[in-house]
């Protein structure tokens, strides 16, 4: 995905500032009241919405911005929510200690992958994710500690209001950080290595740690991710949490959105919460087939994604990572 | 188990092991294309064999007169239709299309044989050759062994000795120089993707008749079939004998419960030291 | 002058917005050897992609034995006789000499010959036939633009186009096969030579065509326009 969306666009109008960051606070407020105000099942939905805005934002992070297409972030989702499991049933410690080890472990967890992982490109590191995910769903299916197969059920689990507030806190800051991330040198440092890796280096960013970087923030943000879908959804068994399944939510909702802008993820959230939503009626099975479907003819005849064609046509950026608006 | 029973029983998983990963490496060094629905691919072909077999009352193998050709076909239809336009993208595209095609094809093998285990029944199931010093081989396992190598060495001879096997490998080469030989390159891909579906069916063959299937099983087979190709090189089909070999071996000497992750861990590291495969140059 | 077997019109080529070949105007009589001459980057590379298929013209005509052949594929070209040697020989690396040169053949009309022609190669160059078992990437430079021309023939071509075969080579190895391309004209095959080198490409060929950033800018007879004019259109003086 070399030339994505708006970004060699030039004379576009760029929708950001002040007036965009009212919008986003007001949004955010009428948000947090939906929590305390709205029905279970509202809130319900709208958790899924933020923990995979979340998580979808930071997979279009290292896809669409550095080029680092991960087939494997189930395995931070799954040690976290393991984490959140072992540390309240087993240790009984608080949930808000096995959040945060969670995301912790999960940034520890990405440095010592990265090691790994960095030595390869394209399809390789692809693979090389997904099979690391599955390494770890063998092992513990087979671990006793974590008592094997059997799964492991969250104790002390608090309110759905605390969580959903929660999960409110980790969109708004997934996005915040991504976009501060970008507006930063290192951010377009990124942007010219996804268009030519030897460009960037002549400019004097620093690719390795800019990569680096973002595949740790994207390790500790999926595992905050994943630590609080377990946290809600109590239960979690090694075939749940390093499911594929994972990575085939996060790659549809960033294919649809537009990979490789900033607003695409949250739309292509949107879209694919309300699809699962309305496909969950169907015989189960439908709603992969359909979704996938979908992704396939997007990739043929919108290979920009939504947000990203509209952009073109219409000659708009929501959510820059350009700093000047004449640039 | 022996030392020696081990080798044997591991030997002998290479045989489908590499067959397991021949489609794929032909499609890596042919096509440029990574085929994540490879697993799905052989668990069709797993499921098309049991259950033709089932519904003719006819041995599993037979059913390979009418899983090859149709699995070709498809094989061509999809690429030809489908993933030579999104090639034109570019090839993480490409291989998030084969993504998808996974899912879907995981799921609607779902919808139309349940999550039921599958097997394809043979007479010869637990029947084994007893061989001195108490050690055996099991009638099933090489039957399977043999039917991966004969479709190894098929396909090897057709790829050095056909006009169209040499257009293939003219094309993995250089594209244009193809080209300019009167080779339609689109073509000869939706070729080698048949030809690839064509080695899935009969891996698929030796899955149903090696081990109970689901339709969720395919994820587990193309990270084998990945591993065999990562190890032997991509594109190079004695490397993936080889490489089918080494992983087999790795497996049954990792034991029942860690033998998969001895292989996973194997293949890691393997991808993080030589990714060009322990044969290539 | 017998009658001309190809014929470019005022054919554009681009990469891009690029514009490598801006316009190109040749006609090759059959049975004759052509040169095209011109400085790097005067676009005769793009020009012979163009002619050959492998690149698609952005403007003017193509016209092969009489046929429109503007827009086609390459591998369609080449059923209809028109062979390219492209630049840096681009063998198959991978496959031996032998299999290198039956490749050639894959056009259906050229399999039933495929024994005589691979004798004929074989007699055109005798080295071959000694590596015919050794992967061509092993091979030499000038063993390599032979297994190229080699393979070109073997197509069955009437007319063979050949991109700057004497790039990087030893100037008794570019003695030797220029040699060979003459023996292969005189069998009747009307040959496009793509030189930088005016002074080889004038005395082999019998017509000449110089380009230069893009255009044709001088084309007839070698002998009636003398090396001093070429020289001069060469360079643009």
């Amino acid at each position: 995905m070399k030339k994505t969306a708006a970004s060699n666009q030039r004379n576009v109008r760029i929708i950001d500032g002040i007036p965009m960051l009212i919008a986003a606070i007001i949004l955010v407020i009428v948000l947090a009241v939906i929590g305390f105000a709205g029905s279970n099942n509202l809130r319900r939905i709208l958790i899924k919405v933020f923990i995979y805005c979340a998580m979808g934002s930071m997979w279009n992070l290292m896809s669409g911005y550095t080029g680092m297409t991960s087939l494997g972030q189930q395995t931070f989702i799954g040690v976290a929510g393991y984490t959140v499991a072992l540390f309240t049933a087993k240790f009984a410690l608080p949930f808000a200690v096995g959040i945060l080890a969670g995301g912790v472990i999960g940034g520890v967890l990405a440095l010592i992958l990265a090691v790994i992982l960095f030595r390869m490109r394209g399809m390789y590191f692809a693979i090389a994710t997904w099979v690391i995910a599955e390494a770890f769903k063998t092992f513990f299916t087979s671990w006793g500690f974590v008592n094997a197969g059997g799964g492991m059920t969250v104790a002390g689990r608090p309110d759905r209001e605390v969580i959903y507030l929660m999960c409110l806190v980790l969109a708004v800051a997934s996005i915040v950080v991504i976009y501060v991330l970008l507006k930063s040198k290192l951010g377009l440092g990124l942007t010219a290595m996804r268009d030519d890796a030897d460009a960037a280096s002549s400019v004097g960013v620093n690719i390795f740690k800019s990569k680096l970087l973002c595949f740790v923030i994207c390790g500790v943000f999926c595992a905050l991710g994943g630590g609080l879908y377990y946290l809600n959804n109590v239960s979690i068994y090694p075939g749940s949490g390093f499911a594929i399944d994972w990575t085939v939510s996060l790659v549809f909702i960033v294919i649809i959105g537009g990979i490789g802008t900033m607003s695409g993820p949250i739309v292509g959230t949107i879209i694919y919460i309300v699809l699962d939503e309305v496909l969950a009626q169907l015989p189960a099975g439908w709603s992969n087939i359909i979704l996938g479907l979908i992704a396939i003819l997007v990739i043929l005849f919108l290979p920009d994604g939504i947000m990203g064609t509209l952009q073109k046509k219409l000659h708009f950026e929501l959510l820059s990572q350009k700093r000047f608006s004449g640039e | 188990m022996s030392f020696i029973q081990n080798i044997i029983n591991g030997i002998l998983l290479g045989g489908i092991y590499a067959l397991l990963g021949v489609g794929m490496t032909m499609m890596f060094g042919i096509v440029k294309l990574t085929n994540l629905a490879h697993g799905e691919f052989i668990i069709m072909g797993a499921f098309a064999s049991t259950l033709l077999a089932q519904a003719l009352g006819i041995d599993p193998i037979i059913t390979l007169i009418i899983t090859v050709p149709c699995m070709f076909l498809i094989g061509m239809v999809l690429q030809s239709v489908l993933i030579n336009r999104v090639m034109l993208q570019g090839s993480e595209p490409a291989l998030l299309v084969t993504f998808g095609l996974s899912i879907i094809l995981q799921d609607a093998m779902l919808l139309l044989f349940t999550a039921d285990a599958r097997r394809a029944n043979v007479s010869y199931s637990t029947t084994n050759i007893q061989l001195p010093g108490g050690l055996y081989i099991s009638v099933l396992d090489l039957v399977v062994f043999v039917i991966s190598l004969v479709t190894i060495l098929i396909l090897t001879i057709f790829l050095r000795r056909t006009y169209m096997g040499r257009a293939i490998r003219a094309t993995s080469d250089d594209t244009v120089a193809a080209s300019l030989m009167g080779v339609s390159v689109r073509r000869t891909y939706g070729i080698a993707m048949g030809i690839a579906m064509a080695t899935a069916a009969v891996a698929g063959l030796g899955v149903g008749m090696r081990w109970t299937f689901y339709p969720s099983s395919g994820g587990t087979y193309l990270l084998i079939a990945f591993g065999v190709v990562v190890i032997g090189g991509m594109g190079s089909i004695p490397g993936t004998l080889v490489a089918g070999l080494v992983f087999g071996l790795a497996q049954v000497f990792g034991g029942a419960n860690y033998g998969l992750l001895v292989s996973y861990i194997l293949l890691i590291v393997m991808l993080a030291v030589r990714p060009q495969g322990l044969f290539s140059k | 002058m017998s009658e001309s077997i190809l014929k470019v019109e005022h054919v554009q080529a681009k990469y891009g917005d690029f514009i490598a070949v801006e316009d190109a105007t040749l006609d090759v009589p059959a049975g004759t050897i052509v040169s095209v001459i011109g400085a790097n980057g005067a676009g005769k590379s793009t020009l012979m992609d163009t002619i050959a298929g492998v690149h698609k013209a952005s403007g003017g005509k193509i016209i092969f034995k009489g046929e429109d052949i503007s827009g086609m594929p390459a591998e369609k070209i080449v059923l209809r006789g028109l062979s390219l040697v492209p630049q840096g020989s681009r063998c198959f690396i991978r496959m031996t000499v032998e299999d290198n040169l039956i490749m050639g053949s894959f056009p259906k009309s050229a399999r039933p010959m495929m024994k005589d022609t691979l004798d004929r190669v074989y007699t055109l160059f005798p080295v071959l036939k000694q590596k015919r078992n050794d992967l061509s990437g092993s091979l030499s430079g000038g063993q390599r633009q032979m297994v190229a021309i080699g393979r070109a023939l073997m197509t069955n071509p009437d007319c063979v186009l050949f991109d700057e075969i004497s790039l990087g080579l030893a100037p008794t190895i570019i003695k030797d096969i220029y040699a060979r391309i003459k023996e292969i004209s005189s069998d009747g095959m009307t040959v496009v030579l793509v030189e930088q080198d005016t002074h080889r490409a004038i005395r082999t060929g019998e017509i000449s065509h110089v380009m230069l950033k893009g255009r044709v800018v001088l084309s007839g007879r070698s002998r009636e326009l003398g090396e001093d004019e070429i020289k001069k259109a060469y360079f643009g003086l």
